[in-house]
């Protein structure tokens, strides 16, 4: 079982890989020279559309990845996401989300009305509120979960931290190899 | 303590070898691994299953025994005592405690991978409350019944006022959550246990066993589902999140796996800003030596022999990771490599140190000989 668990794991790090060089590829035919933010963009958008076709679909923050990409993503940076994805990305526009201040603003207040008035209540009503602060936060964390219930949360979570891990340690290997290179080629 | 109540009720213990949920740990730190299904495990649950019910329908029918012990005074203590005891074993027991995982009680560990995906519900749910309801009742036996028996008589104010003492118990213990399981199982435990032999509570699509003595309305027992499923994955994450073995409650795991995400967010962030500061020749150029059509070549009579050689040379791991990161070999090592020839000097040079670097990485979870193939491929 545990070499059956590493097999996959590397088995995804070189199909990351793989995606991601080619992403690179693309953006680099598409121009020649880029700014140095141009291409840390470039880096992390391929990055992140790698990993996430490494779950092809099958998870909610995979499909959020993607459908962030197809509503902001433009040009280059599109052919990119489409050449990993091996498919077309539907156009779509961004949604515009407006919020009335006025209806935001007398939401607040009545939640802080409410809370000034209250005693300490019980501890277990506490560790509730803490509990619901952190839900929100790390729905705001993981990508796509913000519509998603609890449970699913978790499991989501779940994945994702397994696949940023993976993301982290190949760009990391990638980052030493590449700044080993510079030094020897600046020694030479 | 809970053994003696095992040998006094002759009710044989639970089977030991129920420990298989440690094996799951360690794949999951050793190296960075997914959130695979994994057949393997599921598949001993039937096995496992089917012995919990057999002990179950044992311990029902022996449970159905003794009736007339509801008015009995004395007994109203001995079951206030049992009753704080019960709360504390369930709570030890059907309450995923983080750190004892080897003692962990086998329902609980039983219904703790939640490896399949999210389609098989139903049959994953009935095996966990078919598991506790067995388990809770041999456990239970002795002291669930006597507590039965005489919740009947007291009345559920007793309860309340339970309820309201081990919330702060459970304060001080630091997990809410805990206690309200707790809690709500030595409550139901008279209501159900009064009926004997719980029928078959109406159901939704998804099917679960009350469990002895717990209320079978349909809000707690979805409750609990919630419950249990919120807990299991919060174990998994556990494994997955570091430095998270000492953290009890929802609270707190959530905090770390918060920090966790973020902070791998921002290493991400880091280090694209760092591949794209590397000097410009290097990194989009490379990338287009790289995968040109070397890979094409070699990549798929190698591609099984991936599979073969990781299994079984898993043991020269170590000795080859330590070859490997001496300082660049450049040409010993690579002078296999078909297209080191076909590339001008100075890009043959570069790019073969990559390789090289770059199988210092991957070696972790690799063999030689797969970083020949993957030299290839890249």
């Amino acid at each position: 079982m545990k070499a059956r668990m590493q097999m996959s794991s590397s088995v995804v790090k070189q199909e990351f890989f793989k995606k991601w060089i080619k992403g690179m590829q693309i953006y680099s035919a598409f121009n020649k020279e880029m700014t140095i933010m141009e291409r840390k963009r470039a880096i992390k958008l391929s990055a992140d559309v790698a990993i996430a076709s490494t779950r092809s679909a099958t998870t909610q923050w995979s499909r959020a990845v993607v459908a962030d990409v197809s509503t902001s993503a433009a040009g280059a940076a599109r052919a990119a996401a489409e050449e990993i994805l091996g498919r077309k990305l539907p156009e779509r526009k961004a949604l515009a989300t407006t919020c009335s201040k006025k209806i935001v603003r007398r939401s607040h207040q009545r939640r802080s009305k409410a809370a000034a008035r209250g005693v300490v209540r019980s501890s277990a009503a506490i560790a509730k509120k803490l509990v619901r602060n952190r839900t929100r936060v790390l729905k705001r964390l993981v990508p796509g979960g913000k519509k998603l219930d609890e449970i699913s949360l978790i499991k989501e979570t779940l994945d994702y931290i397994a696949c940023l891990q993976v993301q982290v340690d190949v760009m990391r290997h990638l980052a030493a190899a590449a700044e080993s290179l510079d030094h020897q080629q600046i020694s030479f | 303590m809970d053994k003696d109540y095992f040998m006094s009720s002759g009710i044989i213990p639970p089977p030991q070898p129920l420990h298989f949920e440690t094996s799951m740990p360690n794949p999951w730190s050793s190296d960075q691994s997914f959130f695979n299904p994994n057949p393997s495990i599921i598949h001993q649950f039937p096995h496992f299953d089917s012995s919990w019910t057999s002990i179950a329908s044992s311990t029902t029918a022996a449970a159905l025994a003794p009736p007339s012990l509801a008015a009995d005074p004395g007994f109203a203590e001995r079951a206030a005592k049992f009753s704080r005891f019960g709360s504390r074993s369930l709570n030890g027991r059907t309450s995923p405690p983080p750190m004892s995982r080897g003692s962990n009680p086998p329902a609980a560990e039983l219904s703790t991978p939640p490896l399949k995906p999210d389609g098989s519900p139903p049959p994953r749910n009935r095996n966990s409350g078919e598991n506790s309801n067995g388990e809770s009742s041999v456990s239970d036996q002795i002291p669930a019944k006597m507590n039965s028996r005489k919740r009947k008589a007291i009345s559920r104010g007793k309860n309340k006022d339970d309820r309201s003492n081990s919330p702060k118990e459970a304060a001080a213990d630091g997990s809410s959550k805990r206690s309200k399981q707790s809690e709500n199982c030595e409550n139901e435990e008279e209501c159900n246990k009064a009926d004997q032999k719980p029928p078959e509570p109406p159901k939704d699509y998804i099917h679960v066993r009350a469990r002895r003595g717990q209320a079978t309305d349909s809000h707690s027992l979805a409750e609990r589902v919630r419950r249990e499923k919120i807990s299991e994955r919060m174990k998994l994450l556990q494994d997955l999140v570091p430095g998270c073995n000492k953290v009890t409650g929802k609270a707190l795991m959530l905090d770390e796996i918060i920090n966790y995400v973020q902070s791998l967010q921002r290493q991400v962030e880091f280090l694209s800003m760092k591949l794209a500061s590397v000097n410009p020749d290097l990194d989009f150029n490379m990338e287009s030596l790289l995968s040109k059509d070397m890979y094409q070549q070699q990549l798929y009579p190698l591609d099984s022999s991936i599979y073969h050689n990781q299994n079984v040379q898993h043991q020269h791991l170590q000795g080859t990771t330590i070859s490997s990161v001496d300082p660049l070999p450049l040409d010993a090592s690579l002078g296999i490599d078909g297209f080191s020839e076909n590339l001008p000097q100075f890009p043959a040079f570069t790019e073969d140190d990559l390789h090289s670097i770059v199988q210092m990485g991957f070696l972790q979870n690799s063999v030689q000989n797969q970083t020949s193939n993957m030299k290839v491929e890249l």
